[in-house]
């Protein structure tokens, strides 16, 4: 059984690398995107359609 | 990227859900309440629109049968 603290690229307490974080972050970074540009449409719907802010 | 480096403090098997359920949660909580808020909202989930128009532009007698 190899000890994974004694990698020295993983970082603790979590165990991930650097560049694993960072793809990970860019994956919620454009999820995040995409899913506030579909939200961002459904509101103008919302607004032009609704009595909303009217 | 900035601020990627936070998956190395934070668990994605932690931040990930609470992020992904805080979105939920908070998005709910608003529409909750445009729900219990406002007139338009209710009517437009009953469907009343919809049916105040059809029932004004349905005819008020059936028409007549085709004759054979």
């Amino acid at each position: 059984m190899s000890d994974p603290t004694a990698d020295p690229n993983k970082v603790w307490p979590t165990g991930l690398t650097e560049p694993e974080a960072q793809e990970l972050h860019r994956n919620i970074i454009q999820g995040t995107q995409i899913f506030g540009a579909i939200a961002a449409f459904a509101h103008l719907l919302a607004y032009i359609y609704s009595p909303w802010l009217h | 990227m900035i601020y990627g480096k936070i998956w190395l403090v934070v668990k994605p098997s932690v931040g990930v859900p609470l992020l992904l359920g805080a979105v939920a949660v908070s998005s709910f909580a608003v529409h909750y309440a445009l729900l219990t808020h406002t007139t338009w909202l209710p009517k437009y989930y009953d469907g009343a629109a919809g049916r105040v128009a059809m029932a004004t532009t349905a005819p008020a007698v059936a028409p007549p049968a085709a004759p054979k």
